[in-house]
């Protein structure tokens, strides 16, 4: 595996679970739970006679933003497309539930100091939702990871970070978005049913997944981005995120607050006017949704660079 | 001793094809020029049964409407016809088949319609005459297979019939050659007929009809492999292939078979190539598709010249803006021309190296599956030694120097050899082995009654082998057995690979007959995709400066 310091300036898109795991904390203090060594596997695909993965396709671990501990969940794309299981499930939730103990140990210990040590949860997607060989046990995960997050809500950041090959789809997808902060690279995709999917379903007529323009410019980061689903819209490189994440574990909880999508009925009801201007302008491309948030040329904003496109862009004003 | 002339006439063929072409003026407005409507009423007037018939299938441009209105003709009227075709690989090609318009085939390369051609065969639907590779089928309209008719594409057409096949010509000059100068019919389909062509390619005398399309013909982006697919593995083989062979051998004019294992070589010689001081002592001379992925390495100044089989979407504008590169017309667009290139692959390059599916402990490789009648295009005539060869190179007469059976077999005459390199992986996806005992050829053979295994590159033509656990030099083997040892050698934990004798292969190491890449100096913790000039397909856009327009389904942003 490659050093912190040739991490910094890797590709976020190319790197593995556990560079990526390694690279979004401080040089040198990533510690992770359940190492492979630990043979932590699905007791599932044993029996299907399928291979296992020694961490179960999850590097989790926590380690340090400055003064902040952030506790890092990451997703392995190469191990069954990133799929959510029972023990990678649980892993996810044990890892934010021990960012919680933290925070109140933390608060007992140094009651003057936890703005400046308060943790944060930063969960790197990449996966496309349930893991179908444990149905039922990943479902569950997922409800449990969502209980998590609500614990969280006002004491602890909950951080999405999405920029890696298979992007973050399913059921994963309202998980990401249900966190505090969403953080993105231009490759990164957010959604709920798959492109091939509603293809499969709907028809091509209805989605071309072939057509890879298309898909990026209805899920991908730029899209999410103009319509506010996306915070922070970075370069891909493991040192950009890194640096962002930052930035973010030192923000207040009112600033994060504010990042938010849903969790509040003013929150509803900026979503309920969203829907209200889908249905009235009946959209065929997201780049009339683009041009009616004030970008006069759509069809050059996925041609444009990342730091191009974050000088030019107009985003949805929000209320 | 008294001669005995015959008496004949000599113009039948000439007679029957005025008296067919007649029979359709009913049809033609203009002189040339046939509605799409009236497309199967014509195929009706001039084919008649038995006839050899081409539908131009190429690798990419497709005449696809024209192909639709063939499986649309009265099978009373047209039936048993024979069809020489290079590439197979839309369903209409077949339906010809299973609708007992068409009995007997002779192609190149099937593609996605192989399995249907397996299936046929064994249901007896379709007689097959042979698989050839590309240039013994253009050889072939030429001697005994020379098309009646022929249904070709080209992009526009004029009046008069003259056609513009521009940035994609690939077969249609040697279709319209054999077939018009042998009096026979050539019907075009073109997306549109204009006042004035860019440029003449081929002359409207050589045109019988011209039907306007009502669609742009299908066109394929075969050779487009997207950077972040490349794989370490795929960027080790390819650090491996440069400093053990290219460098090795100073390998100038080459071709790339297609995959993402030539991808990735594409891709390293701007970073990998650039690091060991190769520019200008490799890679300057390629036969090879205009493929995305050499953009990085033309633009820093690698190569001076690629000549091309046929087009690829989205690179026109590049390859126009490059005319000291690439072969490019006075109207400014390139021109492919797949004989000619399979010509130059076959007698004028060092080297060719690709990726292949499957490799015996002889050597033989093929991409034959047991259930697909796929053919190999062009890829025996570029992978192997071809012995019509006369003129000398430095890394043409390196491989013949090294070469071991040369005293036994040549003499004391000076001869070099091609190097023929396959690159494979010892487990590919869904741990598919790269080696195996007996190829699946063998079971194509018995499966769909073909009279010899479809051989993809012969043993006896292979001369080095490159997997993540080596490279073999399998030109510096003594004899079979030696060979065997070698590719056992480097086949990792295949059944192949499991049956190496350790001792055999330390031996065929310290002579040089294996290398490893501790051997080569290569460090594999720097095989990663970093090394890759372009990671994504994006970059390859930014590499060209914008004018590389990849088409909508690789752009992954």
């Amino acid at each position: 595996m490659k050093k912190w310091s040739e991490l910094k300036d890797s590709s976020f898109f190319d790197a593995s679970a556990r560079e990526r795991a390694v690279g979004l904390v401080d040089k040198g203090t990533f510690t992770e739970f359940l190492h492979p060594l630990d043979r932590y596997c699905s007791p599932h695909l044993v029996v299907l006679g399928q291979a296992v993965e020694f961490d179960d396709g999850m590097v989790c671990g926590v380690g340090l933003l400055g003064r902040h501990p952030a506790f890092i969940i990451s997703m392995e794309g190469r191990f069954i497309g990133g799929a959510i299981g029972e023990v990678n499930g649980a892993k996810m939730v044990g890892a934010i539930r021990l960012a919680l103990t933290a925070a109140k140990e933390i608060k007992a210990k140094y009651p003057g100091e936890y703005e400046a040590k308060r943790p944060l949860v930063v969960i790197s997607f990449e996966t496309g939702g349930v893991r179908l060989h444990e149905s039922n046990a990943g479902l569950l995960a997922h409800a449990e990871v969502m209980d998590a997050f609500q614990d969280c809500r006002h004491i602890v950041p909950v951080v999405s970070v999405v920029g890696s090959k298979v992007g973050c789809f399913g059921g994963m997808g309202f998980v990401a978005a249900a966190a505090d902060v969403i953080v993105m690279n231009e490759q990164g995709r957010i959604g709920l049913t798959g492109p091939e999917v509603i293809e499969q379903e709907m028809g091509k007529e209805e989605f071309d997944a072939s057509n890879k323009a298309l898909v990026y410019r209805t899920t991908g980061a730029k899209h999410k981005y103009i319509i506010q689903d996306c915070n922070y819209l970075v370069e891909d490189t493991i040192g950009d995120f890194h640096k962002v994440l930052g930035e973010i574990a030192g923000k207040s909880m009112e600033e994060i607050e504010k990042m938010r999508r849903i969790g509040s009925i003013d929150l509803v009801r900026e979503q309920q006017e969203l829907v209200k201007l889908v249905g009235d302008m009946q959209p065929k491309d997201s780049m009339d949704v683009w041009k009616h948030f004030g970008n006069e040329n759509p069809a050059a904003l996925p041609e444009l660079s990342t730091a191009e496109f974050l000088k030019t862009v107009k985003r949805r004003a929000r209320s | 001793m008294e001669f005995k002339g015959i008496t004949r006439e000599w113009d039948t063929l000439k007679k029957d094809t005025k008296a067919r072409v007649g029979a359709a003026s009913a049809y033609t407005k203009n002189g040339k020029i046939v509605d799409a409507e009236n497309t199967v009423a014509l195929l009706e007037t001039v084919i008649k049964p038995f006839d050899k018939v081409n539908i131009e299938g190429n690798n990419q441009k497709q005449a696809d409407f024209l192909a639709k209105c063939l499986c649309e003709v009265d099978v009373k009227k047209i039936h048993d016809l024979h069809m020489v075709q290079s590439v197979l690989t839309l369903p209409e090609h077949l339906d010809v088949f299973e609708k007992g318009i068409a009995k007997k085939l002779d192609m190149s390369f099937s593609g996605p319609q192989a399995g249907r051609i397996a299936e046929f065969l064994k249901e007896g639907k379709l007689e097959l005459g042979a698989i050839h590779t590309y240039l013994e089928l253009y050889g072939r309209y030429f001697v005994d297979l020379t098309p009646r008719v022929a249904l070709i594409v080209a992009t526009m057409a004029d009046a008069a019939g003259n056609l513009f096949t521009g940035f994609s010509t690939e077969d249609t000059p040697a279709i319209v050659e054999a077939t018009k100068f042998r009096q026979g019919i050539v019907i075009a389909q073109v997306n549109e007929i204009v006042e004035k062509l860019p440029r003449v390619d081929i002359p409207g005398d050589w045109v019988d009809f011209v039907v306007q399309s009502p669609k742009p013909f299908y066109i394929e982006p075969l050779f487009t492999r997207d950077p972040a697919l490349i794989t370490d593995a795929q960027v080790l083989k390819g650090m491996m292939a440069i400093k053990g062979i290219y460098a090795e051998y100073g390998i100038k004019r080459l071709n790339h078979g297609i995959g993402f294992d030539t991808a990735a070589i594409e891709l390293l010689l701007p970073t990998y190539g650039e690091q060991l001081g190769l520019k200008g002592k490799i890679c300057t001379n390629f036969i090879l598709n205009p493929h995305p992925s050499l953009i990085p390495a033309i633009e820093c100044g690698w190569v001076e010249s690629v000549h091309c089989f046929g087009g690829e979407l989205g690179m026109e504008n590049y390859v126009a803006a490059r005319s000291d590169i690439f072969f490019v017309g006075p109207d400014g667009s390139m021109r492919s021309n797949r004989a000619f290139s399979q010509t130059g692959g076959h007698y004028a390059v060092d080297m060719f190296i690709g990726g292949t599916l499957q490799i015996d402990p002889y050597g033989n490789s093929s991409t034959a599956t047991a259930n697909r009648v796929a053919g190999f295009g062009g890829a025996p005539n570029m992978g192997c030694d071809p012995k019509g060869r006369r003129h000398s190179t430095e890394a043409w007469l390196k491989c013949g120097a090294e070469y071991s059976k040369a005293p036994e077999l040549w003499g004391t005459v000076h001869r070099g050899k091609r190097l023929v390199v396959q690159i494979a992986e010892t487990f590919r996806e869904k741990l598919a082995p790269g080696f195996v005992e007996e190829l699946d050829a063998f079971a194509l053979a018995k499966n769909a009654k073909l009279p010899i295994e479809p051989v993809m590159i012969y043993g006896d033509d292979l001369t080095h082998v490159i997997t993540e656990d080596g490279i073999a030099y399998l030109h510096k083997c003594e004899n079979m057995e030696e060979r065997t040892a070698a590719i056992r050698g480097i086949a990792g934990f295949t059944e192949v690979g499991l049956k190496a004798d350790p001792k055999t292969t330390a031996k065929l190491k310290e002579r040089g007959v294996i290398r490893t890449t501790d051997d080569l100096g290569i460090d594999i913790t720097k095989a990663t995709r970093s090394m890759l000039a372009a990671k994504n397909v994006h970059d390859l856009v930014v590499w060209s400066k914008g004018l590389y327009n990849p088409p909508a389904r690789f752009r992954n942003w």
